[in-house]
């Protein structure tokens, strides 16, 4: 850097700074972030690996020919505003059944999307579906 | 830094001159047909919104509303949580456990109060109020308690050593050492306060500056929200030129506090 | 130890003592039933909207909002306060203005945002976004303005360059302030934003307490109550005020 023994000194200075400050980084915010990113990286595995169970066979070559299909989305639960308003930004909700939501037009990104959710609890092909024989 | 009026005055000016960039770039703006009338009036519309909202009074009862809420909350609660702070402060066994709660209950304060203020007192200044005095009391009564507590332990050793007595303790060492805290919370709720009311006064009640600029969103009037942002950051520059930077100035030469932005 | 069990025992009792009394003013005051659901109430309103998947959409959706002025605030907000800050001249042209512009708190411009960009994440993001931001930048440059002169002075006679002194003096000795501003910008953010989110809707956990309130879902209002308080109780004492104090420690020239 810049010559001469106080240029030197001061850059020495410099880097003497930076690993004590590393040290004060493994503190408390750097644990809890670790923490927090470990958490929510082992909660998305598990949402993607549990999802395709929630997908009736039934549906599996409407995925694979990724065309927009009409489901009905069982919950556990009486669907709440929430969910309805959620479900309207993946295709057009048609209807209530007690505690299945019907939806059609949804695209099969979005079908996996919606099975990502760990409060669905299935999602079948609705009556009104067109769908390709199984084969 | 030159000294004496001129030099305050120069100051000033130089401070003045992006407030004046702004307005001639508004204007500028609004002449060349940029944007609807709708979105951004021009300054001279606007200045005559504010020039007969002066006039017909609504302007001074809705600042009135909104700075009597203020005042009353702060008269209220900042004597009620400075006390309670130091009484809490005082016992050994309860503070300990009454400041992790109150810092639970300082980080609530504020407008996440007013759907149950709504629930228990209905729309209306009552809940406005309530969340305002909460914000306040909180917000102090925190800082008062942390206060008395980090007065570091020597200082009351050394009044004992000297003879004094636990009322030379609490009044001699602790509370004014626990000043800088006070004085510090009570100046961070104005802040807080002030922010908490116009929010609230936007979805609970009909009179404020909070309502007047919510209210003309609803129908589309621009120039009377405008009036309502200029009257806010005006109130709000009063109120730190006249109150806070004098208590500032206080603490500083008594206790070598930090200026800091609030 | 006896501090300890002191301590301790004072926990229980204030705890058990707050359950009791709620429980019993639930029962037994003269108001109509939700005025004051009892606490069990709260804890099962905690597992319904767990199970329904609302609780950790609205979780979600107000953390990333959170996060996303913070980031701008940090990026954005702290260079541009230290760039003004550097000189006295642009110091004094930029304070009464950006004091002006940070008590006009992003909820006060939240009425004209909904006239421009109507009710939608964008307009919640700008309240929030101006709202972290003002603060940042008015104490970075506080931060870099209260320097003391002669720690300038001793690098100039040592011979630094400009750039030097920036890098060596300004900003280190800028970055208490930094920490307390951004701090400071967190606070108001986070509430501004639960103030935003009931007044434009959007998911989120201001929009959650303020529809449950036209539902007289006061359990579900209580809890939101309870997780914006501990969220932020979270935040704080793990992420900001960790900074805020390290940075006084290893830089600080503010008397405390």
């Amino acid at each position: 850097m810049d010559g001469g023994a106080l240029g030197a000194g001061l850059f020495g200075l410099m880097r003497g700074l930076t690993v004590p400050a590393l040290a004060i980084l493994r503190h408390r915010s750097v644990l809890f972030l670790l923490v927090v990113a470990v958490a929510w990286a082992s909660w998305e595995l598990f949402l993607a690996l549990t999802a395709p169970r929630r997908i009736d066979p039934a549906l599996r070559s409407a995925l694979q020919e990724r065309t927009p299909v009409a489901v009905a989305i069982t919950l556990g639960f009486a669907p709440e505003n929430f969910h309805i308003r959620l479900f309207q930004s993946y295709g057009v909700v048609s209807g209530v059944r007690g505690t299945t939501v019907l939806v059609s037009r949804v695209s099969p990104e979005d079908l996996r999307r919606i099975a990502r959710y760990y409060w669905v609890q299935r999602i079948t092909p609705s009556d009104r579906a067109r769908l390709p024989p199984v084969p | 830094m030159m000294a004496g009026w001129l030099g305050s005055l120069l100051s000033a000016g130089r401070g003045a001159i992006p407030f004046a960039l702004i307005l001639i770039a508004w204007a500028l703006a609004t002449r060349a047909g940029v944007l609807p009338a709708m979105f951004l009036p021009p300054p001279g519309d606007v200045a005559r919104t504010a020039w007969q909202m002066f006039q017909d009074g609504s302007l001074w009862i809705n600042i009135g509303a909104s700075v009597g809420r203020v005042l009353v909350s702060l008269v209220i609660s900042v004597p009620l949580a400075v006390g309670l702070g130091i009484f809490v402060g005082l016992r050994r066994r309860l503070s300990p456990v009454v400041e992790p709660i109150a810092g639970f209950f300082n980080a609530l304060s504020g407008i996440a109060w007013l759907p149950l203020a709504v629930t228990w007192f209905g729309l209306g200044w009552v809940s406005v109020t309530f969340i305002l005095f909460n914000t306040i009391f909180f917000l102090v009564f925190y800082n008062t308690l942390v206060g008395v507590r980090t007065v570091p332990r020597i200082f009351e050793h050394a009044v004992r050593t000297l003879g004094g007595s636990r009322r030379h303790v609490i009044f001699q060492v602790l509370i004014p050492g626990a000043m800088p805290n006070i004085v510090t919370g009570i100046r961070m709720s104005i802040g807080f306060g002030w922010r908490a009311l116009i929010a609230a006064e936007m979805i609970a009640t009909s009179t404020g500056l909070g309502f007047m600029i919510y209210n003309a969103s609803n129908f589309h009037q621009t120039d009377t929200i405008l009036v309502g942002i200029v009257t806010i950051g005006v109130l709000w520059l009063l109120t730190d030129r006249l109150v806070l930077q004098p208590i500032e100035r206080w603490t500083v030469e008594r206790w070598g506090l930090v200026s800091s932005a609030s | 130890m006896q501090r300890y069990r002191e301590i301790a025992s004072t926990w229980v009792i204030i705890l058990a003592a707050s359950i009791a009394a709620w429980s019993v003013g639930a029962a037994t005051l003269p108001v109509p039933d939700y005025f004051l659901p009892p606490p069990g109430a709260v804890v099962s309103t905690f597992v319904e909207l767990m199970a329904k998947g609302m609780l950790p959409t609205f979780i979600a959706e107000s953390l990333r909002r959170i996060i996303l002025a913070a980031l701008l605030g940090l990026f954005v907000g702290v260079p541009i306060g230290l760039a003004l800050g550097i000189s006295r001249g642009t110091a004094d042209f930029a304070y009464p203005v950006l004091n002006f512009f940070q008590s006009v708190s992003g909820i006060a411009w939240l009425p004209l945002m909904l006239i421009w960009f109507g009710f939608g994440e964008r307009t919640i993001l700008i309240a929030v976004n101006y709202t972290v931001l003002f603060p940042v930048i008015f104490n970075a440059l506080l931060g870099i303005r209260s320097v003391p002169q002669h720690y300038v002075n001793a690098l100039r006679t040592l011979g630094a360059s400009r750039w030097r002194i920036v890098r060596d003096v300004l900003v280190p000795g800028a970055l208490p302030n930094i920490a307390m501003g951004v701090r400071l910008g967190l606070a108001y953010g986070w509430r501004a934003l639960i103030a935003a989110e009931m007044l434009v809707g959007a998911n989120g956990l201001g929009f959650m307490i303020f529809n449950a309130q036209a539902f007289h879902l006061t359990a579900r209002i209580m809890l939101g109550m309870g997780i914006i308080g501990a969220l932020w109780v979270i935040l704080d004492y793990f992420l900001l005020r960790p900074l805020e104090e390290s940075t006084i420690a290893r830089w600080g020239m503010v008397q405390r």
